[in-house]
């Protein structure tokens, strides 16, 4: 078996829809897209479209779930086991071993959860985003896109999720959501702990590493999806992610950077809508 | 209650433990060192697996059972050092070069129609020969003075019979044509042999030697 395995060769069975990251933006059905005149809302239960948009949720923290399972196995393999630079040590294996089961359960949850719902697998499209940050050759550089952006962000949707749970008067999900959030606090402190130990004495390394983690965290800002505004579908989980390790500096640098997403999403739509009505 | 003071033996009549052990302190180190390895390779290609095949409850149980294996190397890791072996990394080794060279042909399949034979290697082939190494382990040390590796052997066997029975199943329930029972077979045989020449996984004596040593010498 080959080493770094590609994105597009991610395996599944016949009932997934794959669509690139350019055709996921430009639907006008997905939240936060470039092209959605409504532009990004806020799941709240007296949405009419709430249903289907929580479900639409799910089905992505799903394929989010799996992909992140596939992430965290792939750094298992990847890399040879030692303390070098194009290496991975022991301990930090083991520690993406546990992510991998912890993972494996946020999918069997995800999976009972959808169903609860009334969602069907592959009712919704799948892109590969989240695993493509995955790929990154540097160990330190994966580790920081996947445990800290990466597992930042399902903190983010989780706490959004449960809070949406307790609106809605769905105890089963607010339930789930609570304990999966707990796993991510976990994953996102693994990754603070193991950037300060990998890069102690090479900060350079770190910096590098910290420019990939905010390069990402902007591309899963989705355009101002995740943010601090009244109306951010996902809010930024600051308490949580204090848990994890980030410091306020850093939160509000991410606050920033969503900012920027959605002001960038907010020209281009009223671009497009400016081009539709000439 | 009897009188506290009245005297009793140091072990009750149903502790029927022994102070001789087939291992000494270096041949256990040794042993611990190779499951350490072999449970390494195994977490490794489970994690690696879990992207290229596509059946869903398959991914899911490899993403579990890779779990499962780093923590069994963990303890062999914690292990080691007890054994006096200050570097763990010196015993971290294969059993020999077969060994090496079934775990290369157990890690080679990645395409995602291949998935029975990703799972006949470790299932019908590996595990199966982890069980009967840890198991001789477990019925040859000395029950006093390697009481911690037993312990380890207690939860790794546990977790092996259980991951086993898992495997086997997702194995059965793939398998749907005499071709593919074929696939199987053909696929365990190969590797089997590759195992055989290894001797188990932590050599030849993995299991011990069920000849007298008369028949072992003719």
């Amino acid at each position: 078996m080959r080493k770094i395995f590609p994105a597009d060769l991610l395996a599944r069975d016949e009932r997934f829809v794959r669509l690139t990251t350019e055709q996921r933006f430009m639907d006008p059905r997905s939240p936060g897209s470039r092209s959605n005149p409504r532009g990004a809302m806020k799941l709240t239960p007296d949405r009419p479209d709430a249903p289907d948009a929580a479900r639409a949720l799910m089905h992505g923290i799903f394929v989010g779930e799996v992909q992140a399972l596939e992430g965290a196995g792939r750094t298992c393999w990847d890399f040879e086991t030692g303390d070098g630079g194009d290496e991975t040590p022991f301990a930090l294996k083991l520690d993406m071993a546990r992510q991998c089961w912890d993972e494996a359960r946020h999918c069997e949850i995800s999976v009972k959860l959808s169903d609860w719902m009334g969602t069907e697998l592959g009712e919704f499209s799948e892109s590969t985003f989240l695993y493509e940050a995955a790929c990154n050759p540097d160990p330190v550089l994966r580790l920081t896109g996947v445990n800290r952006a990466l597992e930042g962000l399902a903190i983010d949707v989780f706490n959004t999720m449960k809070e949406f749970g307790d609106i809605a008067g769905d105890p089963v999900l607010e339930f789930c959501e609570d304990w999966m959030l707990a796993d991510e606090v976990t994953h996102v402190k693994m990754g603070s702990d193991w950037l300060r130990r990998l890069t102690e004495k090479d900060p350079e390394r770190r910096e590098r590493a910290l420019e990939f983690q905010r390069i990402v965290d902007k591309l899963f800002s989705l355009g101002g999806f995740r943010g601090e505004d009244d109306d951010s579908p996902i809010r930024l989980a600051r308490r949580f992610r204090e848990l994890a390790g980030f410091d306020k500096e850093e939160m509000d640098d991410l606050a920033e950077i969503s900012r920027e997403a959605k002001a960038d999403a907010d020209r281009m739509r009223e671009q497009l809508v400016a081009e539709a009505n000439a | 209650m009897a009188d506290p003071k009245k005297a009793r033996a140091p072990f009750a009549p149903w502790d029927r433990r022994e102070l001789p052990g087939a291992f000494t302190v270096e041949e256990s180190a040794r042993r611990v060192g190779n499951y350490k390895w072999i449970e390494m390779k195994l977490f490794e290609v489970l994690g690696g697996w879990v992207a290229t095949v596509p059946e869903l409850d398959v991914k899911m149980r490899l993403g579990t059972h890779c779990y499962h294996h780093a923590w069994h190397s963990e303890l062999w890791h914690k292990r080691l050092p007890e054994l006096r072996e200050m570097n763990p990394d010196r015993l971290t080794l294969p059993a020999n070069d077969e060994l090496v060279a079934f775990v290369d042909a157990m890690t080679e399949p990645e395409a995602p129609d291949l998935t029975i034979e990703k799972l006949v290697g470790v299932y019908r082939v590996l595990i199966p020969h982890k069980i009967a190494a840890y198991t001789f382990h477990l019925n040859n040390t000395s029950t006093i003075t390697d009481a911690p590796t037993i312990r380890s052997l207690k939860f790794a066997l546990q977790d092996e019979f259980e991951d086993w029975r898992d495997g086997e199943m997702l194995i059965q329930s793939l398998i749907d044509t005499d071709a593919e029972v074929d696939r199987a077979a053909a696929h365990q045989a190969k590797l089997e042999k590759l195992m055989l020449a290894a001797g188990g996984i932590a050599g030849p004596g993995s299991i011990g030697s069920a000849y007298t040593e008369q028949e072992a010498h003719a």
